[in-house]
């Protein structure tokens, strides 16, 4: 029965199976029987059959217990009631624990040792049980004080009545009988008056007799009462609780009446009661298939029947009051009677004495009662106090349970129906009220009961066992006004209280297994606050729509809001801003014509201002071109047959102004390679040009051939001309008619004469400074045939003075002096000087200064060369004349003069004189023979050549008189026109003769004659400068060849003359070393 | 004495509770009792607790053995108020779960909660 796998799904059971399961084990083999019962009425039934029980116990309990049932209720009745019976029921409820746990032992046993269990349990539930009763006797012995003193008198008159009754039983049965006519008057008043209440009746009589003829039939069987009950509780579970109760209540009267019947002299009585309860089984007998179908559709009913049930049952109890209260009256003579009887005739046996005892102490039962009824009757205000009705429910259960047997009842049942009618309809309701109250009371209890038996199981787990008692006071004290008393929560509190120590004892066990812990806080749910614009749209938006975006625009942020509108205006500058029209508006200017105008004019100069260091910028940019255009250049040249020549270009010459002029001088500028001047001598056939008397020089970019930079005008013919040392920015020369000129290169366009001729315009550029007529006494005195820069580089510790003006000048940017010679061997040095600031109206003091320009010479120092020559010599020879000055590169304190006696001098502008004195031919003696050129080489910086009228060439050292070498025939006598070193090669050198023949010499390769002499009769030469560039990465070299007809052709020396071989300076040292 | 002194202590793998199995039963309950479902305050206690029932139910056959199940339905009224449930338990981390499922529509929410708690 109990396996451990029961124990398991005991364990797991919901509380409603757990209930379920626990009274099936309470109600033992009714489990069998048991099918699709609906567990509330199996509950009401269990109620009910374990209160029969309790009844029965306690009419055992008292049988055995009397005398000292009677001691307690005395003691009890000094104590206070309610105290007490709160310590009883306290008590009860420990001793309820112990027997449950005591029971759940048991339980265990054997299934067939059940019985024997049920017995035992019931014997020590009997304890429980008397306890109850003695709470019910304390409730009643208060009473019966009262009502002791009440009716102390009534008593009297009852025991006299008695006595009569005695006398008159065979009177009163006679009355008896009109009684039971009369209550079946009522009775059938009653159906007349309520259809329903009648049925109930006449249903609940039914019941009653149908149980009555069943338990006759035990009766006759002579059960022990206990089997009896259980037997009607396997037969009569499918009928009410009312039922169940009656039949109880019937059953014991009956057993009692038939008891009696045997044992008293009263047989007749029971006979009667006996015939009339037979009639009405039979009536019941007959109907009973009806009725009880009848009953189970009332039933089945349900809920709303169960009202009319109750209804029924109040209809009962009234009629059971009823009953009791004459009942009261006539037990209690009974009693009386009893023991008169008793005592007097002592005539029954030990057995029927017993019996009778019982009874009597029934009777004593009952004798409370009665009491209790009449004061319901009696005072109507008691019976609002809704407790002591239900303490009279108790009291009537004991009573129905206890006392109802006797056949006595059965005649005061029928006196009450005489009383009854005694009573007034306007009592009857009143009474009806009542117990309408007391049943609603009862029903709500009964609920609040089988709620709170429901709960239960959950409240008694282990912490919650103190709050568990608590609710269980409560019920218990509940139950106890109840109709519903609480067995049936005992037992339910019994077997939760072992459920939830087993359960404890679980948990605890486990609890060692296991840990709980605190979970982590999940969110559940976590919605945010709706925010307003989405709460716009779903209480006023379209339906149906979501609105996915949104209309305002959001990612046009305009951040510049606060800014105002841009203003565009055009404005232009210019650089430098040197004056206020530095900037200007075109909208303004429109509005301003005549301003702008006027701006023009004056912006014009500023133009040139700025163009002047721009040119210089074009000019780089374009050499580069030029540089990068080479071989397009030579490609051109192809047509030139010069056997020298790797490719030629012509600079275009044929311009108006040069038109029959013949080039006189060619000059290449020693920094800026690329820069060359021709000096085109004025012409003599008339050109429409008026510039005929005049010289030119045009101031050329080799890579600008096809028009000259620029244009420089003189008087007269120049003689010999230069360029200033650095940048070429100043052109100097010297003029046949003994003045020194300079142009300063830099000077503004605009404020030269300006030809037009016609579509070009050219700038013919006056001198800046020149010294004719300006400085009387120290300038030359006749044509000056030479001039030359002085360089910079002094060498030694000679020349102190010279650096210190050298270095004033080279702050501002000129820092040279100029070096002129004349025919007649003066020698004029120059500072060249720059104006801080231009005087445009010119200077009042220096009359040679143009206005407007910034550079002017001062005379330094004159020195005369010449006059070294004796007059011995001057006098075999004509005047000396001084032809041709050079400085020593490398010391600027040296210059050589070629003089037309054929020696070059040597002097020294201060300081000592140096040896030798002058360089004369290898033979010794002088000869009248001009020394047309002299010619220092770029890289041997002591070595110079010399060229000379009668043809010879002679290559000297400054250190020594006689010259290295000296090739008389190597132009067959033509005179040297032009004598010049390669400047890339060291030992290269190029001569022109005045009969148009060019000679190369590489004296590496031939040092007796030209290695190539090329002859130009087509177009005479007049003119040959040599140019090159050795230092740069882009090396060239070159001549420069001008005819008489005015052309100037450039033409690249080939490969052979322009890449210099190694170890060629050397060569030539060694050379010039070996020739001594 | 009938009590054995042996426990189970874990469940078996195969009766774990699961969330994500719960959660789905919920889902399905829930998507399907209360989608196009109005807020009524007079219905939705009833609807709570039959939700409740329904998903106990459902979840029951899921075969969770020996768990015990609390199933805790919340029903609100959805009118844009900001709502914030959570929940905290003492249990057996090893053991006990819990799934928690949101349904929402227009008008109304609803958050299921079941906790499985297992019985050991």
């Amino acid at each position: 029965m109990h396996s451990d796998k029961k124990i398991t799904r005991e364990d797991t059971w919901r509380p409603a199976d757990l209930r379920r399961h626990i009274r099936e084990d309470g109600g033992g083999d009714e489990r069998k029987h048991r099918g699709g019962e609906s567990t509330e009425r199996r509950r009401r039934e269990e109620k009910d059959s374990r209160r029969e029980r309790d009844k029965q116990k306690e009419r055992e309990s008292t049988r055995e217990r009397r005398d000292e049932d009677e001691r307690d209720r005395h003691a009890d009745r000094r104590k206070e009631g309610s105290r007490d019976r709160r310590g009883d029921k306290e008590r009860d409820r420990r001793d309820d624990r112990d027997r449950e746990k005591r029971r759940e032992r048991d339980r265990v046993v054997d299934g067939k040792r059940y019985d024997d269990d049920y017995k035992e349990n019931r014997d020590r539930r009997r304890d429980k049980d008397e306890k109850h009763e003695r709470e019910r006797d304390k409730e009643s012995h208060r009473y019966r004080e009262k009502e002791r003193e009440r009716d102390g008198e009534r008593r009297h008159e009852e025991e006299r009545e008695k006595r009569r009754e005695e006398r008159d039983r065979e009177r009163r049965r006679e009355e008896r009988e009109r009684e039971h006519r009369t209550e079946k008057e009522r009775r059938r008043h009653e159906v007349s008056g309520e259809g329903e209440r009648d049925r109930i009746e006449r249903h609940e009589r039914e019941k009653r007799e149908r149980h009555r003829e069943r338990d006759r039939r035990k009766d006759e069987n002579e059960d022990k009462r206990n089997g009896k009950e259980r037997r009607e509780r396997h037969g009569d579970r499918k009928n009410l609780e009312l039922m169940e109760e009656r039949e109880h209540k019937e059953e014991h009267r009956r057993h009692k009446d038939e008891r009696e019947r045997r044992h008293t002299e009263r047989g007749y009585h029971d006979e009667k009661q006996k015939h009339d309860s037979e009639s009405r089984a039979l009536r019941d007998l007959k109907g009973t298939g009806e009725d009880v179908r009848r009953h189970r559709g009332d039933k089945e009913r349900g809920e709303p029947d169960k009202h009319k049930e109750r209804r029924r049952r109040e209809e009962e109890e009234e009629e059971e009051q009823e009953r009791n209260h004459h009942r009261d009256r006539t037990s209690s003579k009974n009693s009386a009677s009893d023991k008169s009887r008793q005592k007097e005739t002592k005539t029954e046996d030990a057995a029927t004495v017993s019996e009778q005892q019982t009874t009597s102490v029934k009777d004593v039962g009952d004798t409370e009662e009665p009491v209790v009824n009449d004061e319901d009757l009696a005072d109507p205000e008691y019976e609002d106090d809704f407790e002591k009705l239900d303490y009279e429910e108790d009291f009537e259960e004991m009573d129905e349970s206890a006392g109802e047997g006797e056949d006595e009842k059965e005649e005061q049942r029928l006196q009450a129906g005489e009383e009854v009618e005694e009573l007034t309809a306007q009592r009857r309701k009143e009474i009806e009220a009542i117990q309408r109250a007391m049943n609603e009371e009862n029903e709500r209890v009964g609920t609040a009961q089988s709620r709170q038996s429901g709960s239960r199981e959950e409240e008694e787990d282990g912490p919650k066992w103190s709050r568990g008692t608590g609710s269980e006071k409560n019920q218990s004290r509940a139950s106890q006004r109840g109709k519903f008393i609480d067995f049936m929560a005992a037992k339910q509190r019994e077997v939760s209280k072992k459920v939830a120590t087993k359960q404890k004892k679980r948990s605890t066990e486990l609890l060692r297994l296991i840990d709980l812990d605190f979970s982590m806080t999940h969110s559940i749910l976590d919605l945010p606050p709706v925010n307003e614009y989405e709460m716009y749209i779903r209480n006023f938006g379209a339906a149906n729509t979501k609105q996915a975006y949104v209309q305002c625009n959001e990612d046009n942020a305009d951040r510049d809001i606060q800014t105002e509108e841009i203003e565009m205006c055009e404005k232009w500058t210019q650089h430098p801003p040197e004056h206020k029209g530095a900037c200007g508006d075109p909208n303004l200017s429109q509005e301003a014509g005549d301003k702008t105008a006027n701006e023009a004019n004056f912006d014009s100069k500023h133009l040139t201002a700025f163009l002047r260091p721009a040119s210089q910028v074009m000019v780089v940019l374009l050499e580069e071109d030029r540089a990068e255009s080479k071989s397009l250049r030579k490609l051109r040249s192809q047509t030139d047959a010069l056997s020298f020549s790797d490719g030629s270009l012509q600079l275009n010459t044929k311009l108006p102004f040069l038109y029959g002029r013949s080039v006189s001088l060619v000059h290449f500028s020693q920094v800026q390679r690329h820069t060359m001047m021709s000096v085109h001598g004025p012409t003599t056939k008339p050109s429409a040009v008026r510039l005929d008397s005049c010289t030119i020089i045009c101031i050329w970019n080799i890579w600008e051939p096809s028009r000259p930079q620029k244009v420089l005008v003189y008087e007269s013919e120049v003689q010999c001309c230069c360029f200033s040392p650095g940048k070429s920015i100043l052109v100097f020369a010297g003029t046949s008619v003994g003045s020194v000129v300079l142009w300063d290169l830099r000077e503004h366009v605009g404020n030269h004469y300006r030809l037009k001729i016609g579509e070009d315009e050219w700038t013919l550029r006056q001198p800046t400074f020149s010294t004719d007529a300006v400085m009387a006494g120290s300038g030359h005195f006749s044509c000056v045939t030479s001039v030359e820069v002085v360089p910079s580089a002094v060498a030694g510790g000679l020349q102190s003075e010279v650096p210190l003006l050298a270095s004033e000048e080279e702050s501002s940017g000129l820092s040279f002096q100029l070096a002129s010679l004349d025919e007649s061997g003066v020698l004029n040095f120059w500072v060249v000087v720059e104006l801080p600031k231009a005087n445009e109206a010119g200077s009042p003091t220096d009359l040679g200064l143009r206005p407007g320009g910034k550079v002017k010479l001062l005379h330094s120092s004159s020195l005369l060369t010449a006059e070294r020559v004796s007059p011995r010599d001057a006098a075999k020879t004509g005047p000396s004349q001084s032809l041709h000055l050079k400085f020593l590169p490398t010391d600027s304190n040296h210059f050589f003069i070629g003089t037309n006696m054929g020696l070059v001098n040597h002097g020294t502008s201060h300081g000592l004189k140096a040896p030798p004195k002058f360089y004369r031919f290898q033979e010794a003696g002088i000869r009248p023979v001009d020394i047309s050129a002299i010619h220092f080489s770029p890289f041997v910086q002591h070595m110079f050549l010399v060229g000379c009228g009668d043809g010879s060439i002679r290559l000297h050292t400054v250190s020594q008189e006689q010259p290295v070498a000296e090739w008389k025939n190597s132009t067959d006598g033509e005179p040297v026109v032009s004598l010049q070193w390669a400047q890339t090669r060291p030992a290269v050198f190029c001569v022109l003769d005045g009969a148009s023949n060019l000679h190369i010499w590489d004296l590496l390769k031939n040092d007796t004659e030209p290695v190539v002499t090329e002859r130009i009769h087509s177009d005479r030469l007049t003119a040959m400068a040599v140019f090159g560039d050795s230092g740069q990465q882009n090396t060239y070299s070159g001549i420069a060849l001008a005819h008489e007809s005015g052309t100037i052709e450039m033409h690249y020396f080939t490969r052979s003359f322009t890449a210099p071989v190694p170890e060629e300076e050397e060569k030539l040292e060694r050379m010039v070393t070996e020739a001594f | 004495m009938t009590d054995t002194d042996t426990y189970l202590i874990r469940p078996n793998h195969q009766h774990k509770f699961k969330p994500a199995i719960v959660k789905e039963c919920i889902r399905e309950i829930v998507r399907e009792r209360l989608s196009g479902m109005q807020y009524d305050p007079e219905e939705v206690p009833e609807l709570s607790r039959s939700l409740a029932e329904t998903i106990k139910d459902k979840v029951k056959q899921s075969g969770f053995e020996r768990y015990k199940l609390v199933v805790q339905v919340v029903i609100g009224e959805q009118r844009g108020q900001g709502v914030k449930m959570s929940s905290r338990c003492l249990w057996d981390a090893d053991t006990d779960n819990y799934a928690e499922d949101v349904f929402m529509n227009d008008s109304l929410f609803c958050v299921v909660a079941v906790f499985g708690s297992y019985y050991y």
